[in-house]
Order: structure tokens, then C-alpha cells, then sequence
């Protein structure tokens, strides 16, 4: 089903490039935005470097034509562009350091339909643990992590977004989360802790 | 420190399934950013819908609509669509066959739409049923003009959309209604006068219904009673039992008819308000 969709999406964007252009946002928006929410850890970021994602991608599809289009894997092409808007962001950032990272989880976006106030505080405390040692995580493996486990990737895409070998990719989303697991676990301890 | 126990009880999950969870925290800021890209990069409104999530008395609905029409509606509890309740992706991908726009998701609902819902009068809303069939649109045309808190039954509906159709193809349609609510197909009835709910289950026409002051107890005795209409012995006046002009008839002064014929063969004429048949 989703090769099907790919196919109808590539025709489109191959037959008539804004309406094309409007599915492509259609489908992939959320994917591309969560990706960079979760290796940007704030929302303004994510958005920001959203917009110029989609907007590089538009302006290459302009550029690209129909047989191009009609080959592009999309998700995979979007996640490059993303991945590369993020790097370069992160070089100007080191240059011209403004501010700590902020972490940001905006839980009014989802603290409805949770079961009860308590269930939903852990819920909170622990999303918001992963989230804060998500950002901790080395950029090396924070966006594959990412790209693999909240965008939800498969390995040959997320190869094709690093321009990596797939048992590279392996290797490093699995070194990451091991990583994660250690950033996570003195946390864990703590909380256990005050909570006795 | 804690037992062992303690840990493995509040463990949630392993890693990778939280990270996932991730991934689908941020819709909602994802979906105004859609439309936001969308917007940046310039793509003229014409080439795209855009659609809400409301509350109905029967849930969720969600409507799409271009900058002039609503284009297609569907309720989270609509059993057409195989699972339930219909997630907002699901709608997106049913509007994208039915109308072949895409729709984005944004917070502002069209002018009307809001207070339509709130008291059930959607008869002058701008709705596009232009890519549908003539007969289907003229049938689905009649139906908007049942008013809120009243039932019509299908071959009504047949006459006043100028359809030789029997009832049962009459139901057909209102079963693909691609407008639910809006085009309030929960006020059909089958020639019996039992609700069709063709489109959704029973509790989701009654809940609709009951928040036009329809009690559903009330719909279903007089679809399972022998009397399809309803005449006032002041007047000489007979009416759908749902019209307004029906319920202000006194109970003393109420008689039961069958059919349109016992009505006339009784001196009674139809009512110009609900236009029940003629004999």
C-alpha cells in the first residue's frame, strides 16, 4: 500500500508540480517535522528549518523533470534535504553560538486522551526524560536514532539519507541507542530514588 | 532502595517503542505546518482543500472545503470506512480519491460551518455536490432541505428530487453520502418510517437526531406503529408525523392515517409545509 501511494505521489508530482507539490506536503509534512523537532528539540526550530526543507525541495523539483520525479523516493529525498537543512543549521550555530538548546515538548498537543492524571504524569516525566536525552545524544547519532525510530525509516532509506552502506547505518542507529540507554539510566536511578 | 519489583511494574516499554511514540506526539504543531509550508512556498489556495475536526452530538466530524464550498464530510464513527474511528490520515487519503485535492489540515473553519452544526440548519451552506451524478446530487439536494428535528421518508425524497427511484435506490445514495451530517441524510426514514442510518450505525442517526429533540424512543414507535401520517380533526389537515404542524396538533385532535388515500377518502388534504403525497 504505501508503494502504491509512492508511485500515485511521484506520477502526480511528475504530471503537474504543484499539485504534486501539495500531496508531497500532504503526507510527509508530519515525518519531516517530526524529525527535526526530535534532533532540534524545540518546535520553533522545527518549523523553521521545515519550511526551508519543503522550499529547497520545490525549488529542485522545479529544476528536475518528469522522468526525475517520477523516480524520486520521496520520503527518503525529503529526509536528505531535512538532514542536510539541520546540519548546516548546526554549523552556522556553532559559528554563532545565540543559546543554550532548549528542550521543548508542548504537551497540550497530546496530554488529551491519556488515562488518568497519574499515568499521565509519568507519561510526561518520561517523555520528557527521553526527549532531554535525546538532545544530550552526539550529533552522529542523534539523527539517525531519530530517523530510524520516530521517523520510522527503514534501513535501506535511512542508508540512502546518510549516503551510507546499510550495515553502517545499523551500526550507528544501534551504537545510538545504546548510547540513549546509558544517558537514560543514571536518570532512572535518581528518580528511583526520590521517589522512596 | 526500592525492590526489583518496583522497576519491571512501571517499565515503559522498551526503548524503541517510546521513541516511536515520539514521532507521533507532534501532530497537531506538524499539521498547521503544513498548511504554513504550503503558504511559504507559494502554491495558490485553488490547488488544495483545507479541513477541521468539529464535535458533533455524534462525535468527531471532520469537513473539508475549498475557499467558497465544503467539499466532502465524514464522522470518526463511520462504518463505511472499514476501521474505526476514522483517523484523520484516513480522511485525508478518502478526499484525495473522492475529490482528487489534497487536504490540509488548519484551525479555521469555514464561515457557517461552526453555527450549521451547532443548531442543524446547514440547508444554505455552501456544499459542492457538482462532481456528483445529476440524480444523486438532486436526491442528496432534497434531503438538505428536510428541516432540523424532522423525518422524511425515501420515497419523499424520490418526489421531491423529481426521481422516478424506488426507495431502495434512494437509500443507495444516501448510503454514499459523501457530506454526513451536513447533507443530513440521519433525517430519512424507509417508507415504514424507520430511520436508514445507511451511512453509520443506529446510535450515531439517534444521538443526531436526539440533538434535533428527536427522542429515539419516540422515532422508533412510530416507525413500528401502523400510521405513516398524521392528521388534526380542527384543520382537516394531514401531515408527516415529524412536521412542525403535526406536533402542535392536540392529542385529542390527532388521527392516524396509512396511506395518502385513507387521508383524502376522509376529506383531508395534504399539508403544504411537509408535502406529504398526494392522492
Amino acid at each position: 500500500m504505501m508503494d502504491d501511494e509512492t508511485e500515485q505521489l511521484t506520477e502526480l508530482l511528475a504530471a503537474d508540480l504543484d499539485d504534486g507539490f501539495t500531496e508531497l506536503v500532504r503526507v510527509h509534512a508530519r515525518g519531516v517535522h517530526a524529525f527535526l523537532l526530535r534532533v532540534a528539540g524545540s518546535a520553533a526550530e522545527a518549523d523553521d528549518l521545515g519550511q526551508e526543507t519543503f522550499l529547497r525541495a520545490y525549488t529542485a523539483l522545479r529544476g528536475y523533470s518528469g522522468d526525475r520525479r517520477r523516480a524520486l523516493r520521496p520520503r527518503a529525498w525529503l529526509l536528505t534535504i531535512a538532514a542536510n537543512v539541520w546540519r548546516n543549521h548546526v554549523r552556522t550555530s556553532v559559528r554563532r553560538p545565540v543559546s543554550a538548546m532548549r528542550v521543548e515538548d508542548a504537551e497540550d498537543m497530546w496530554s488529551d486522551a491519556r488515562p488518568g492524571p497519574e499515568e499521565r504524569a509519568t507519561a510526561v516525566e518520561d517523555r520528557h526524560r527521553l526527549v532531554a536525552a535525546l538532545s544530550q545524544l552526539p550529533e552522529l547519532y542523534r539523527v539517525p536514532v531519530v530517523l530510524r525510530h520516530v521517523v520510522g525509516l527503514s534501513y535501506a532509506e535511512l542508508a540512502e539519507v546518510q549516503d551510507c552502506p546499510v550495515g553502517t547505518a545499523k551500526a550507528q542507529v544501534s551504537r545510538g541507542l545504546g548510547h540513549l540507554r546509558r544517558l537514560l539510566g543514571p536518570h532512572e536511578a535518581e528518580r528511583k530514588k526520590v521517589a522512596m | 532502595m526500592k525492590p526489583d519489583g518496583e522497576q519491571t511494574s512501571r517499565s515503559p516499554g522498551p526503548l524503541e517503542s517510546r521513541l516511536a511514540e515520539l514521532g507521533q506526539g507532534g501532530a497537531t504543531t506538524a499539521e498547521h505546518f503544513a498548511l504554513r509550508v504550503l503558504r511559504r512556498t507559494g502554491i495558490p489556495h485553488t490547488r488544495y482543500d483545507t479541513y477541521v475536526r468539529l464535535e458533533t452530538a455524534a462525535g468527531g466530524l471532520y469537513v473539508a472545503f475549498n475557499s467558497h464550498a465544503i467539499t466532502m464530510s465524514v464522522l470518526e464513527s463511520d462504518s463505511r470506512q472499514g476501521q474505526r474511528p476514522v483517523t484523520a490520515e484516513r480522511f485525508e487519503e478518502l478526499h484525495r480519491r473522492r475529490v482528487g485535492r489534497s487536504a490540509i489540515p488548519t484551525e479555521k473553519p469555514l464561515a457557517g460551518l461552526r453555527p450549521a452544526l451547532r443548531t442543524g440548519r446547514s440547508r444554505h451552506l455552501p456544499i459542492d455536490l457538482s462532481t456528483l451524478p445529476a440524480a444523486e446530487r438532486a436526491v442528496l439536494e432534497a434531503v438538505r432541505a428536510i428541516p432540523p428535528g424532522q423525518l422524511r421518508p425515501a420515497s419523499w425524497i424520490a418526489r421531491e428530487a423529481a426521481q422516478q427511484m424506488r426507495a431502495e435506490a434512494v437509500i443507495g445514495v444516501l448510503a454514499h453520502n459523501p457530506v454526513t451530517v451536513l447533507v443530513p441524510c440521519h433525517r430519512a426514514t424507509d417508507d415504514n418510517g424507520a430511520p436508514c442510518d445507511a451511512a453509520y450505525p443506529h446510535e450515531t442517526g439517534d444521538a443526531l437526531r436526539h440533538a434535533e429533540g428527536m427522542d429515539p424512543a419516540a422515532v422508533r414507535q412510530w416507525a413500528q406503529g401502523d400510521a405513516t401520517l398524521l392528521g388534526s380533526t380542527t384543520t382537516r389537515i394531514y401531515c408527516h408525523p415529524t412536521c412542525a404542524h403535526a406536533r402542535r396538533i392536540t392529542p385529542a385532535r390527532r388521527v392516524p392515517f396509512r396511506t395518502p388515500g385513507d387521508a383524502r377518502r376522509a376529506g383531508y388534504r395534504a399539508c403544504k409545509s411537509c408535502r406529504p403525497a398526494a392522492a
